[in-house]
């Protein structure tokens, strides 16, 4: 009890209240900015936080931890741009609903659900972050490599058109990420003597152009044509009980992948945001409307990315290993503040865990107030003329691009991805794919790599972890197929209701 | 001016203060100037990301070579390509002493990976720190010393993590097995932490990384160091004999200095020179430093030069394009 009265006291210094507000309006103004991430924000308020108390200066940098994951909710659901990596699932549902005249309702959602999976993932770091944080020391190169196939099944289901192309687009996207120096060896590979390209393609830039300036192009295309009719209403807000019932299984679903996802070091948001989106997708009764505008993929979605924030201040806290980017600049600063992450911040220092806890759930109610009150201004922005608006957008995207490396090359990578996106687009493939092959390529190659080096090929299946993602991986890659081949076999039958299967395969 | 990383600010206010102080720092107390130099903002590149260890050195020296200079330093990340990307940069800048930037260890790594970035085009203005390399093997291992380890690496290879492909520390891996003759599989990871976390876990049979990274997981027992690759013990680390108490004479160490692109005019040189001595033997650069795990080891313009034209030669044998 006086543990828990210790760790919360220092939340009544009005001066902690006043950082946990800056930090929230960082956060959510950052996470809206694409290019712009919750660790690069993390990373430069850290400079100036380190003068500050312990406790204040956590205070901005859980809290802008928190916003971003707020913020960049927006740009996905209202123009297709992901504010952050985190968001990239979110634009698959939350984009579609927008267009459908649903931003309002898709907004509303989105914070309810990012709120929850916070939420849920926080009560585990307070009941069981020691014991359960073991588990990310169990997470080795072979574990990692199994997950990340099992990521890489994805591709599948958001393949929302045709499995083909889908795959397609993914291998593309794998093959990209091939570009620059080898994980192990170092050698150079496709890199052609221009030195940015030894550090690959900027993985952030290829998605803001992938999603945001190729939709940004084709609606400069058409704006005469009015084939497309941007997003000038937000709808409707609250859910129906109905609609509320639908999100609670992937709510559900999500919050276990998202706090697990978490808790795994070096995988994040993006990740789990797109497993979970994959796995809802599977279980629901609906999935043909994945990808259409399916108010259970956006929970599944966000719930999955947000539930990562509390697996990831586990991993961190507990073990002392950084549990995503931004979490590696935080223990960087609670170094210098003499609080040294790992087991014995539980047992020397329990007062400091409750109040790390207590900054993040007052953080993530606040932000969900301000989301909520906020949203109301964000229809204000969208009855701005479209050509000012998407000009608007792009500058955004150029800037905050811009800041990632302060070089133009980022932006030209970005404008070239656009160029590329929106030829995609026109020609019926996907950008999912793409995303997803250059985001998890490189995680597979390193870790399959490490593997091998270390073990040798044996360690894939003998391993426990590995073994049982391994298999569900390739569960994963049939059922699609054999779901296709007996509904063509239904066809071929006098065919009673070939959708209902049609739906799995596609 | 004030020591800002020793203040205890307790004002919510301060963090725009502080804020103000770091970026547009005017201090009262110049050094008084025979030149010009500087009349203007001073950029300084850094070849990380904001928030890694090098842009924190950075910011801290930055925060501490206003006030003495009596200009604002704008410090500027440009990330990429190992670093080479801003190392090329930097080169190709005027040599005015108003485009300095951090460097890294990899500047006398690069150039024999492959990376088109050589020494002789910097004027190096001084060492600020150094981050000494540390063996650590799993808690449960079986190797208790040094010693130990290389028996056990002379029977058949051991695995040794490090925290990426052509990094300082893998390259310590190899310098380690080429002295000793043991049998060791470098295994890089993607940053230092997932190396460690992988020495932690007991994927691997041990982990090299700098003094900084490892201490606290050396003081919670999830790892144990067996030496530390540096002339003398940590503070730290006060237990962990170092590899030449172990009878190896190995030093490999991640350090960061001052430099600039070639060709600085006398005067300019000289006012930098003496400004990065004063701050990075400031009370508040050598605590930031310290608190950090790393060492505020400072070594003059003439010494750092020699210092890293020795480390190019030397990592020049071990990549093997001696």
């Amino acid at each position: 009890m006086n543990v828990l009265v210790d760790g919360l006291a220092p939340l009544l210094d009005p001066t902690v209240l006043v950082c946990l507000l800056a930090g929230l309006l960082v956060g959510t103004l950052v996470g809206a900015f694409p290019g712009v991430t919750g660790s690069m924000a993390v990373a430069l308020a850290a400079g100036f936080t380190l003068t500050l108390e312990p406790v204040q200066g956590l205070a901005v940098l859980l809290t802008i931890y928190v916003g971003a994951n707020y913020g960049d909710r927006i740009p996905s659901i209202l123009v297709n741009t992901p504010g952050t990596p985190a968001a990239i699932a979110t634009t698959l549902d939350g984009y579609p609903l927008a267009k459908q005249g649903k931003a309002g309702l898709a907004l509303v959602a989105s914070s309810f659900v990012t709120t929850g999976g916070i939420l849920v993932s926080m009560a585990v770091f307070l009941l069981a972050a020691r014991p359960i944080a073991q588990l990310a020391l169990n997470f080795g190169p072979a574990e990692m490599f199994a997950l990340v196939v099992f990521g890489l099944t994805v591709m599948i289901s958001i393949s929302s058109r045709s499995i083909l192309k889908g795959v397609i687009a993914g291998i593309g996207g794998l093959a990209i990420a091939t570009v620059g120096r080898d994980p192990v060896t170092g050698d150079e590979r496709f890199v052609f003597g221009v030195n940015d390209l030894n550090s690959g393609l900027p993985f952030i830039a290829v998605i803001i152009g992938l999603f945001g300036i190729a939709e940004l192009f084709d609606q400069l295309l058409v704006h005469r044509a009015h084939v497309l009719r941007p997003i000038s209403s937000l709808g409707r807000w609250w859910p129906t009980r109905g609609e509320l019932a639908q999100m609670r299984k992937p709510f559900a679903l999500g919050s276990v992948i998202g706090t697990v996802v978490g808790i795994v070091p070096a995988a994040g948001g993006d990740i789990a945001g797109l497993i979970g989106w994959d796995r809802a997708k599977r279980m629901s009764k609906e999935p043909e409307k994945f990808g259409k505008g399916s108010l259970e993929g956006l929970a599944a979605a966000d719930t999955s990315s947000s539930a990562t924030l509390g697996g990831s201040l586990t991993t961190t806290m507990a073990l002392g290993i950084p549990g995503d980017s931004v979490m590696a600049v935080m223990i960087g600063s609670m170094v210098i503040w003499g609080l040294q992450p790992g087991p014995s911040l539980f047992s020397n220092d329990p007062e400091l865990v409750v109040t790390i806890a207590a900054i993040m759930i007052v953080a993530t109610v606040l932000s969900l107030g301000i989301s909520l009150v906020r949203m109301r201004g964000m229809v204000r922005l969208l009855d701005l003329p479209h050509h000012f608006l998407w000009a608007g957008i792009l500058i955004f995207c150029v800037v905050g691009t811009y800041t990632t490396t302060n070089s133009m090359y980022t932006v030209w990578v970005m404008l070239g991805s656009g160029v590329l996106g929106l030829a995609m687009k026109r020609t019926g493939f996907p950008a999912g794919p793409v995303v997803l092959g250059l985001l998890l390529g490189p995680l597979a190659e390193a870790n399959l790599r490490r593997t091998l080096l270390i073990d040798g090929p044996t360690a894939l299946v003998t391993q426990p972890i590995s073994a049982v993602l391994l298999v569900l991986a390739l569960v994963g890659l049939a059922t699609p197929i054999v779901a296709r081949v007996r509904a063509s076999r239904r066809a071929e039958a006098p065919s009673e209701r070939p959708r209902a299967a049609a739906g799995r395969s596609r | 001016m004030t020591r800002r990383s020793t203040r205890s600010v307790s004002t919510g206010a301060a963090l725009a203060a502080t804020a103000l102080t770091i970026s547009a720092c005017s201090g009262a107390d110049a050094t008084g100037g025979e030149a010009d130099y500087p009349s203007d903002d001073i950029t300084l590149i850094v070849q990380a990301a904001a928030g890694g260890g090098s842009d924190l050195t950075s910011r801290a020296l930055a925060g501490e070579l206003e006030p003495i200079l009596d200009t604002s330093i704008v410090v500027e990340n440009r990330p990429g390509a190992s670093g080479s990307t801003a190392m090329q940069y930097v080169a190709d800048q005027e040599p005015d002493g108003y485009t300095i930037g951090f460097v890294p260890v990899e500047i006398a790594m690069l150039g024999h990976q492959n990376f088109d970035v050589d020494p002789a085009d910097y004027d190096f203005l001084g060492q600020i720190m150094l981050a000494p390399g540390v063996l650590v093997v799993p808690a449960d291992s079986p190797y208790q010393t040094l010693a130990d380890f290389i028996e056990g690496a002379n029977a058949e290879p051991l695995s040794v993590a490090n925290s990426g492909a052509g990094s300082i520390w893998e390259a310590a891996a190899l310098g380690l097995a080429d002295a000793t003759g043991a049998q060791v599989t470098p295994v890089p990871f993607d940053g230092g932490a997932p190396a460690l976390a992988a020495a932690m876990g007991g994927q691997v049979d041990a982990a090299v990384a700098g003094s900084g990274e490892v201490s606290g997981a050396v003081a919670e027992g999830q790892v144990r160091a067996l030496a530390i690759f540096h002339d003398e013990r940590h503070p730290d680390l006060p237990d962990v004999p170092t590899a030449a108490e172990e009878g190896y004479d190995l030093e490999f160490g991640g350090w960061g200095g001052i430099y600039a692109p070639k060709g600085l005019p006398d005067d300019v040189r000289s006012t930098l020179e003496s400004a990065i001595e004063e701050a990075a033997t400031s009370d508040g650069f050598v605590e930031t430093v310290s608190s950090s795990g790393a060492l505020p080891v400072y070594k003059t313009a003439e010494e750092f030069a020699d210092f890293v034209s020795t480390e190019y030669d030397r990592f020049g044998t071990i990549l093997g394009n001696g």
